[in-house]
């Protein structure tokens, strides 16, 4: 079973709608849209309930079906690719040592995940001075955690009570996260006020236009996913903050939301690629569709899934494991900011050189509160 | 492979039965082997042999001689638990998904704990008293680690007797009580006795054992597994040893079935006193 209507049920023109009588838990969510309560921005009003789950349903796609020999072609392109070793699509550089055969340089695997990736791929100083350091906690990398854990209640138990107590009290009990609370606890009075403001903001949105998830879905949430390649000397490895549908046979079932609480960035796409990527090396069929939520808007970014995506996806990772692998054996990291590179814009010490207007607060999200697990 | 072909693969008929004499001479082996690589132990110093140690002592074993943490509980160490009875609600046709049964089933464990004061799971007094936010965490975690279990195999098709948790199989070396050897099944499976051998001693009431963990299968999955199907045949000798073991790794979509036979598990007994004797050097290793 997957988030199809179940057979039997009428089809909207659209080709497909909710499943009849699914859920809803009381007073929490609305199941359609609620012109009352839309959000209004420059005319564009946000998606809710059964449209909202409609958009993501409905891709104008048909399903993808289980293609063996193309994740075997993924696969082994990646697979050679890092065996290979060395900065292929980009040329070597001078400097980079010599690869040595894969299993003998890094015995526990080299893991890869989209903040690595898109770090490496970006400036590869910044993401060299990222690892050695400690990472710097933000008042929007605070709310975007906080909201992650508000978008996990709702959809585990259907409510939201008071969004920045739950929100901290959910952080508290999490090991990758509970250093975040004593340091909103340490807020100035104004700053915490201002946090406070942003993550009710936010929360109220989740509440009046997140849908309800029918739990024959099996909706899971921080999802993991992992893929050993080269002899388990690469681990692709990321957390999605939902997945929903069952796991796939023969036809794709799964779709999968990346929630963001800042705004668009240009990797948010390539984050979710990396994931489908991923779900479709571990499972039979690949996910019918990826999309990233905005809570700051309400908007969904939906992006079927294709062969093409994924090629490109598959792409892409390659480039930047060689990058990491690379950078891991110690290589000197490439010394040139690049305009993808959100950090150089206020880091101006890790490469000598400033963007001219880097993002706000808001704006940056700091990749949104992203784990260094993702 | 889908959860129908999955189930059948861990329920078809088992291959061949270990002999007792097997079972005997590798408890032997263990008892001798084991005994002599933890004799400079103090016998306040226990080695308690788990599945993460035995995965630890190849992949970090530069943690065997860390000091273990003290214990407090956390969303993680209650996921399993409490995963497991979503999972028996769900076979049982109480709920008819986990997330429908996740709420109802931590709220009835902890209100039988408030009327009786017996504690099913250990955790239900840490449960009672989270705030909310806390408590959608748990709840999220059990979800999703019940919601991989339940949707890897065709309950419909399993034997009523299937066994959903229930306790660790354990073993005490008996040349040395310092050593202890745990295992944790997380379903046990009865195999139907069908086919030529049916009527044949040995696989009448054969077992099959469903593992699931975290992360991505090692290059010890076999010995890993079979090590399920050791610890439960030294523990319970009248039984018949379990006739194969599923493990499941749903991070990387990865599952891989043991058939146990006298090669599986004499190679588990191998890794399990390569563990032992990594520990010991582990701990001596450590200045005083």
């Amino acid at each position: 079973m997957d988030i199809e209507r179940p057979n039997g049920s009428p089809r909207s023109s659209g080709g497909g709608g909710l499943p009849v009588g699914s859920p809803r838990q009381p007073g929490a969510r609305p199941r359609g849209c609620d012109a009352g309560h839309r959000h209004h921005l420059a005319g564009w009003e946000p998606l809710s309930g059964e449209d909202l789950l409609e958009r993501l349903r409905i891709t104008g796609r048909p399903r993808p079906r289980a293609h063996p020999d193309l994740v075997e072609r993924l696969r082994s392109g990646l697979e050679s690719g890092l065996r290979a070793g060395g900065r292929g699509d980009i040329g070597g550089r001078p400097g980079s040592p010599p690869s040595p055969p894969v299993g003998l340089c890094h015995p526990a695997p080299l893991v890869v995940t989209k903040d690595r990736l898109t770090r490496a791929l970006a400036c590869e100083a910044h993401h060299h001075a990222s690892e050695s350091g400690q990472r710097p906690v933000s008042v929007a990398l605070a709310c975007g955690a906080i909201v992650d854990a508000l978008f996990r209640q709702l959809v585990t138990v259907g409510s939201i009570g008071d969004a920045m107590t739950d929100g901290l009290a959910a952080l508290a009990v999490d090991d990758r996260r509970s250093d975040l609370v004593g340091w909103v606890e340490r807020l100035s009075g104004t700053e915490r006020d201002e946090l406070g403001a942003e993550v009710e903001r936010q929360a109220e949105g989740l509440r009046r236009r997140w849908p309800a998830l029918d739990p024959a879905w099996l909706p899971r949430t921080q999802e993991a996913m992992r893929v050993r390649l080269a002899d388990g000397a690469f681990e692709l490895s990321t957390r999605v903050d939902l997945a929903i549908g069952r796991p796939a046979g023969d036809v794709a079932s799964v779709a999968i939301v990346e929630v963001k609480s800042g705004s668009h960035r240009a990797e948010h796409r390539a984050d979710l690629h990396f994931s489908a990527l991923l779900e479709t090396l571990r499972s039979p069929a690949p996910p019918f569709v990826v999309a990233t939520y905005y809570t700051r808007t309400g908007e969904l970014d939906v992006d079927p899934v294709t062969d093409e995506l994924l090629v490109g996806a598959a792409r892409r990772t390659l480039m930047g494991s060689r990058l990491l692998a690379d950078l891991a054996r110690g290589a000197e990291p490439g010394r040139t900011a690049k305009p993808l590179c959100g950090r150089c814009s206020v880091l101006t010490d890790d490469v000598g050189q400033r963007h001219p207007g880097g993002p706000g607060p808001w704006a940056h999200g700091d990749r949104d509160g992203d784990g260094a697990a993702r | 492979m889908t959860a129908v072909e999955r189930t059948a693969a861990l329920t078809g008929p088992p291959l061949a039965p270990v002999a007792s004499t097997v079972r005997e001479e590798l408890r032997d082996r263990l008892v001798e082997g084991v005994g002599a690589a933890v004799a400079p132990l103090p016998a306040d110093d226990p080695v308690v042999v788990t599945l993460p140690l035995l995965r630890r002592a190849r992949a970090r074993p530069d943690l065997l001689a860390s000091a273990e943490e003290p214990f407090a509980w956390r969303p993680a160490f209650v996921r399993r638990s409490l995963g497991l009875a979503v999972v028996d609600a769900c076979a049982d046709g109480r709920f008819r998904s986990p997330l429908d049964a996740v709420g109802p089933v931590a709220s009835l464990a902890v209100d039988r704990w408030r009327e009786t004061g017996w504690r099913t799971f250990h955790w239900e007094p840490w449960m009672a008293g989270l705030a909310e936010g806390a408590r959608a965490v748990v709840l999220a975690e059990a979800a999703g680690w019940a919601t991989s279990l339940w949707s890897s195999l065709d309950w419909s098709s399993l034997d009523p007797r299937t066994r959903i948790g229930g306790a660790d199989d354990q073993w005490v070396c008996p040349a040395s009580n310092t050593v202890r050897l745990k295992g944790r099944s997380d379903v046990r499976v009865p195999l139907a006795a069908r086919g030529p051998r049916a009527p044949a001693e040995g696989n009448r009431e054969a077992v099959a054992l469903v593992s699931l963990s975290g992360g991505c299968p090692s290059p010890a999955w076999r010995e890993e597994l079979a090590y399920l199907a050791l610890v439960a045949s030294l523990r319970s000798p009248s039984r018949p040893v379990p006739a194969r073991v599923l493990g499941l790794w749903p991070d990387a979509g990865a599952d891989r079935v043991v058939e146990v036979d006298e090669g599986a598990l004499t190679a588990a007994a191998d890794l399990v006193a390569a563990t032992v004797t990594a520990v010991v050097e582990a701990r001596h290793s450590v200045p005083a």
